[in-house]
């Protein structure tokens, strides 16, 4: 541990920052095996993109396998996968054009505006997920009925690099949008940084030199549900069960994931 | 749940949703819809390209200037955090990155806070959440006073000023509401005001009490100033300034420091206490005791806490604890473990009935019975034994001489002999016994008895005989015979473990030479047999002589010295402090005295425990005040705790508070109306912690040395009120100021740490701890100057706070102007922390901060102090003991056929967090009656049935709430494959009265509860009242720990 991977990684976004947005290709790689369900990543994600009440962009599921006292307890964080075919994108813009956008750097992004004007379309980018990572923006605050209504709701936040409120996003549908506004500003995307178990990793799979070509390069991976076609640009590293935590394999997350 | 593999949700979820995989291939089909996604693309990429560098520029998160480094105390883990703030809010925590308890390696402290502001470091989501712990619409800022009986919940808001009146004269304070009893005040309390007077009567007081001078010689030496006592018959109970109580729940160094100073140096009273028997001190005793250092004649301190370093482990076993959840903590701990999983260099063994997070990544689940930690652990111990796969180099060294011979930096005393008597081990043999020398400790050496001088000498490991007549055993054979004491198939038995599962992971702990360790928190400890759980796993890693090895035990990088004693400069705080009194009598615990070492003795047993080896004995505050036991008490600050609902059989001490006549006078200073502080006459608010300043200390998890300080990052959202001429937020700080100016307590006001330096506002103390740090505890340690645009930054930092949260010119003064720009360094950064070097990153060898002392595999001073109520010697070696109560007879409650164990969840804390931070309990909205799913269908629950818990001692199954509404202890059913049959977890967080989860009325209007706020159970009414004592849960009385999870319980449907 010579360097914080969060620190290279870093180094990694500054590097993929001076190129042409069309020649990086952000992709997140999440290690199951050091995931440990603390749903760090889930906070961090509500606090910095102020997600609507009972939301978060990324969601920690989590099962039980086998019987006591063999059982194996797993963790599985999810978001939207930034789908290089993404069923959302053709879903809600057959609605609203606009409504989604695909970068050429591979983050799919949201118009918030568009969303809000046109219920119908996100409704259908909703339900065309198949990672079940949007969430409804139906307006509202968590301390909207208490003796005070409190400033982290109602302040001003960045998402896609917007100034924006919960005003501006009430009636649409939202997402992860691999915090684009903290990769402009230099810095990994919120989950990532938090994660207690290093878990997660994110960078530019067209640069070579970066951790997270590193590890699709040398380690297992398998995508969710990549039979749809979706194209994830998120990335799993899996493991069967606690008796061999070190042995990654897809296999037990193709199991119920395929 | 059936008992097939349990999918995970994701899936099921899909498959309830009815979207079947070809209805998405389907969609995936639409080539035109994906198509129109392209062709957007050349747009965007354009649009990209032109904003990208504004896009950073437009993120104020990322730049210093909307950066203060502060410290979580969400938990005690006391992660360093980045506060940032956005139009005076703070809006976003994060893990600093400058902290070693973050980010490994962390960042240098050269590195420029304005490059930092770009690298957010680790955090748990507690931490995170701090934000809405702060922001809590039901934080109390005003001063409230009780207007309906205590525990009514019927509040008046009153000026800062007239409630410090009042509590300091007292009087017919609540003849409003028709109570018309006199309350006394503070001013009644202090009654010994006389430095020297105080002096004086605490060595006599002490000579008394060790039966070396006579009550009645002390009655006649002290006749002129005996009214200020208890009781003049009985002076080592002290002066009646003991009567005054600060009970806190979660205080830190820093306020610690200063709420001692205060209490017993300004005010005169020894009854200061902090949580810690809730928590986990059995453990730290057992350490404690494990490595107190013999010197002169005497025990002196040892060390209190031990952690392996997992970042070059290759095995731990984790005996009722992990690296997930709760302990010492996630934030620093978990990635030094996933790490070594991933990579196959670590494995774990998780010893926990319940399959804890950190038991879903265990090689072994070892679901032990709750309490039978020593069991499984004597069990190794009988194996390695066996095996002889104990380190025999390590155990026959004697002392560090032989150790360092044998390249090791500690020793142990498991060659030491000790001497037989009738009823058991008793002392270790000294040299003088046998006419060999004097006080040295003995071994057997060739054949002879040998005493243990500084020249390198190994002992005889296993040895029984007869030495100069008297009757010896080595510790290591004592510890031998007490794990052959049975078969493993009877340890087995005992534990609940098979046979197989121990000698697999006795033979897994002894194949990692020095890189295994037996890690240990709260779960084995909160027993009646805590400490000897204790013992027996510390014993293990004597076994293999782990401590200070890479991968090993160790006692971490520790810290630099905020009370300027090491250095004594710029501020020796232990030295600042005019006109000190001398506090003495035993305190109301009867911790830290000897039964037998007291003017109360009067044969076995005494009328309540005593506790010579432990401290912070929380439990028995508030019943011993109602026994009136050693004394009774008058006045009880309650301070950021919650006795009668965070301890075991909590409802107890409610009933006493419940009752002015039992304790006349009860204020708390709390953020919020808390379970406990809903009993009290006066609520003062608070500052909460990313509003206030401190000096928490840091786990020995961290290798390096780290100094993190906690420094207000918002303005305080208390009112402001005067105190010594000086606006301030309400705050602790400001009530203790405020005492003191009413009652004229020396080391406050004007001069209050020597000519010229005044303590009138809460700076003037903390900023003396900052400057202090910035200096270190050697020459050549102090932290660099800030430059201009350090200067700037920190300015700029502070810019949304009012100048009396900010006022640079005031804190210039309070830290000294000299030492000023080498402080605004430390607050730049949060704290300091000695930079990552690859001496920290090597393997192998020893770590780099040692422990280099001797460890006891022996406790002698345990083995030769009497049980206060049975009059039995304790045992000096780990022992297996069942459950006992106070007087020492085993429990047994038929007909409560399951064990109850509580545990944290990661996303919660005691008291706080869940439910009332809402981040958190959006994902996880209530707990839960957690139990296998066998036990539940033989029991004829299903999951999801509600069931409440009854026991023994709780028949109604329900927190009885004097003067308000009884809250049923009623929660939903987990089954899961995830735990031990017969044993039900519930975790701790939920089942709120108080902290916003009920209806207060204030000034005569109803402040609505928050229905989120009541959801789920607190299980600590159902736990085992000590039937010997009627009035308080059960304890260790080594220890103190008190009894979590000893109690049986069963189900009622609910």
């Amino acid at each position: 541990m010579a360097t914080n991977e969060i620190v290279r990684m870093q180094e990694d976004l500054e590097r993929a920052l001076a190129k042409a947005a069309g020649s990086r290709s952000w992709v997140m790689v999440i290690d199951i095996r050091k995931c440990v369900g603390d749903h760090a990543c889930a906070v961090s994600c509500m606090a910095e993109n102020v997600c609507p009440p009972g939301t978060s962009y990324r969601k920690v599921f989590d099962a039980e396998n086998n019987e006591y006292p063999n059982a194996d307890h797993f963790f599985m964080p999810a978001n939207c996968q930034h789908c290089d075919n993404p069923p959302c994108a053709r879903a809600a813009n057959k609605v609203a054009r606009g409504a989604v956008e695909k970068h050429p750097d591979g983050i799919v992004v949201f118009d918030y505006k568009t969303m809000a004007r046109h219920p119908k379309a996100a409704a259908a980018a909703k339900k065309a997920c198949p990672y079940y990572a949007i969430v409804e923006d139906k307006g509202g605050y968590y301390t909207e009925a208490t003796p005070r209504l409190e400033p982290y709701e109602t302040r001003v936040f960045f998402e896609n690099g917007e100034k924006l409120t919960r005003k501006n996003t009430r009636g649409a549908v939202r997402k992860c949008t691999f915090c684009v506004h903290r990769l402009d500003a230099g810095m990994l995307p919120a989950c990532v940084t938090t994660c207690i178990g290093r878990a997660m990793y994110f960078g530019d799979a067209n640069d070579p030199r970066s951790l997270v070509s590193e590890i699709l390069r040398q380690e297992k991976t398998w995508q969710m549900k990549s039979s749809l076609g979706t194209k994830p640009r998120v990335f799993y590293i899996g493991y069967a069960n606690r008796f061999e935590i070190a042995a990654a394999t897809a296999a037990a997350c193709v199991e119920c994931h395929e | 749940m059936d008992n097939k593999t349990k999918r995970c949700e994701l899936a099921r979820i899909a498959e309830e949703k009815g979207i079947s995989r070809r209805s998405l291939l389907k969609t995936g089909a639409l080539l035109g819809a994906s198509a129109a996604v392209f062709s957007k693309v050349d747009k965007a990429h354009a649009l990209l390209e032109k904003i990208g560098s504004d896009r950073g520029a437009a993120y104020p998160l990322s730049r210093a200037e909307n950066v203060i480094y502060s410290v979580c105390l969400q938990c005690h883990t006391a992660c360093p955090i980045k506060v940032k703030i956005l139009d005076g809010v703070a809006v976003k925590i994060d893990g600093n990155p400058y902290s070693a308890q973050n980010m490994i390696p962390n960042l240098a402290m050269k590195t420029p806070p304005h490059v930092a502001a770009r690298v957010d470091a680790k955090l748990c989501p507690k931490g995170q959440a701090g934000i809405q712990s702060l922001y809590d619409p039901y934080r109390v800022v005003k001063v409230l006073k009780r207007n309906g009986p205590r525990g009514s919940n019927k509040w008046k808001t009153i000026s800062f000023d007239k409630a410090i009146d009042e509590i300091v004269n007292g009087g017919r304070l609540f003849a409003s509401i028709g109570e018309d009893r006199h309350v006394p005040g503070l001013k009644e309390l202090h009654a010994l005001r006389d430095p020297k007077v105080a002096k004086a009567m605490a060595k006599d007081a002490k000579a008394v009490a060790h039966g070396k001078m006579t009550v009645s010689a002390f009655k006649a030496k002290h006749k002129n100033n005996l009214h200020v006592l208890i009781d003049p018959n009985h002076p080592d109970l002290g002066p009646k300034n003991n009567q005054f109580i600060m009970q806190c729940g979660r205080i830190e160094h820093g306020r610690k420091e200063l709420a001692k100073r205060w209490l017993k140096g300004s005010f005169g009273s020894v009854n200061f206490y902090e949580h810690t028997t809730i928590c986990e001190q059995s453990h730290h005793i057992a350490y404690n005791e494990s490595t107190r250092q013999y010197k002169k004649g005497k025990w002196g301190k040892g060390k209190h806490h031990m952690k392996p370093d997992a970042s070059n482990s290759e095995f731990i076993i984790f005996f009722g604890t992990g690296f997930v959840e709760a302990n010492f903590g996630p934030t620093p701990m978990a990635e030094k473990v996933t790490d070594g999983l991933a990579t196959g260099r670590l494995k774990v063994a998780v010893v926990d009935p319940r399959m804890s997070k950190s038991a879903a990544k265990a090689w072994k689940w070892l679901p032990v019975k709750p309490g039978a930690d020593a069991a499984l652990a004597l069990a190794m111990i009988q194996w390695i034994i066996a095996n002889r796969k104990y380190d025999e180099k390590y155990l026959t060294a004697a002392n560090k001489a032989a150790a360092k011979a044998v390249g090791e930096t500690t020793w142990s005393n498991a060659s030491h002999l000790v001497r037989i008597e009738a009823d058991g081990p008793g002392k270790l043999l000294r040299a003088s016994d046998i006419g060999i020398g004097g006080d040295e400790f003995v071994v057997m050496n060739n054949g002879k008895p040998a005493a243990v001088g500084k020249e390198a000498i190994t002992g005889e490991l296993d040895f029984s005989g007869t030495v100069g007549g008297i009757k010896v055993k080595t510790a290591f054979t004592i510890l031998k015979e007490e794990a052959f004491s049975r078969s493993m198939a009877q340890w087995s038995e005992i534990c609940g473990i098979g046979v197989s599962d121990i000698e697999t992971v006795a033979a897994e702990f002894t194949s990692h030479g020095k890189k295994a360790c037996a890690e240990m928190y709260r779960g084995p400890v909160q027993h009646t047999n805590g400490y000897y759980n204790g013992q027996a796993i510390i014993a293990l890693n004597m076994l293999i002589g782990n401590i200070d090895h890479k991968g090993g035990m160790t006692t971490g990088g520790g810290h630099w010295h905020e009370d300027g004693s090491k250095l004594k400069k710029p501020f020796n705080m232990k030295k600042m402090h005019p006109g000190k009194l001398t506090a003495f009598g035993h305190k109301i615990s009867r911790e830290k005295s000897a039964y037998e070492k007291s003017t109360l003795f009067a044969g076995y047993p005494a009328k309540r425990p005593w506790f010579p080896f432990s401290g912070n004995v929380y439990q028995e505050i508030i019943p011993s005040a109602a026994d009136q036991y050693p004394y009774g008490a008058k006045a009880l600050w309650i301070h950021k705790g919650t006795p009668g609902f965070a301890s075991p059989a909590g409802q107890t001490a409610l009933k006493i508070l419940a009752d002015p006549g039992k304790i006349p006078l009860v204020f708390a200073t709390d953020i919020v109306i808390g379970e406990t502080s809903m009993y009290a006459d006066y609520i003062f608010p608070d500052t909460a912690v990313w509003e206030r300043w401190g000096t928490p200390h840091t786990t020995p998890d961290v290798p390096q040395r780290a100094s993190k300080i906690r420094q207000p990052t918002v303005e305080p959202m208390t009112e402001v009120v005067k105190v010594f001429g000086e606006k301030q937020h309400c705050s602790w700080e400001a009530v203790l100021l405020a005492i003191s100016e009413r009652l004229g307590l020396p080391g406050c006001g004007k001069d209050g740490f020597g000519p010229g330096m005044d303590f009138t506002t809460r700076e003037d103390f903390f900023l003396k701890l900052m400057a202090n740090l910035a200096w270190g505890d050697k020459k050549g340690q102090a932290l660099p100057d800030a430059g201009r645009d350090e200067m700037k930054i920190f300015h700029s930092a502070r810019s949304h706070m009012s100048r009396i949260t900010f006022d640079p010119k005031r804190w210039q003064k309070a830290c000294g102007k000299e030492n000023w720009a080498k402080v605004v360094t430390l607050l730049n950064r949060g704290g300091r922390w000695e930079d990552w070097s690859n001496k920290f990153a090597a393997s192998n060898g020893t770590v780099v901060h040692k422990y280099k002392k001797g460890m006891n595999l022996y406790a002698e001073k345990v083995a030769m102090q009497r049980h206060s109520m049975t009059g039995e010697r304790f045992s000096g070696i780990a022992v297996y003991e069942p459950v006992k109560d106070a007087m020492g007879r085993e429990i047994n409650d038929r007909g409560y056929d399951l064990k109850l164990i509580t545990y944290k969840d990661i996303l919660g804390g005691q008291s706080r967090t869940l439910p009332t931070d809402y981040w958190l309990s959006a994902i996880l909205p209530e707990n839960y009656i957690l139990i296998n799913s066998r036990t539940a269908s033989e029991l004829g629950f299903r999951d999801g049935d509600m069931a409440k818990l009854v026991s023994a001692s709780n028949h109604s199954g329900e927190w009885e709430l004097p003067n308000r509404e009884n809250k049923p202890m009623v929660g939903r059913i987990k089954a899961v494959e995830g735990m031990r049959p017969g044993v039900v977890a519930v975790s701790w967080s939920f089942g709120h009265w108080g902290y916003g989860a009920a209806d207060a009325d204030i000034d005569g209007r109803k402040v609505a509860g928050d229905p989120r706020r009541r959801t789920g159970l607190c299980p600590n009414a159902a736990m085992r009242i000590d039937p010997a004592l009627g009035n308080s849960c059960m304890t260790d009385p080594i220890g103190a720990s008190s009894s979590f999870y000893d109690t049986s319980v069963k189900l009622v449907r609910a």
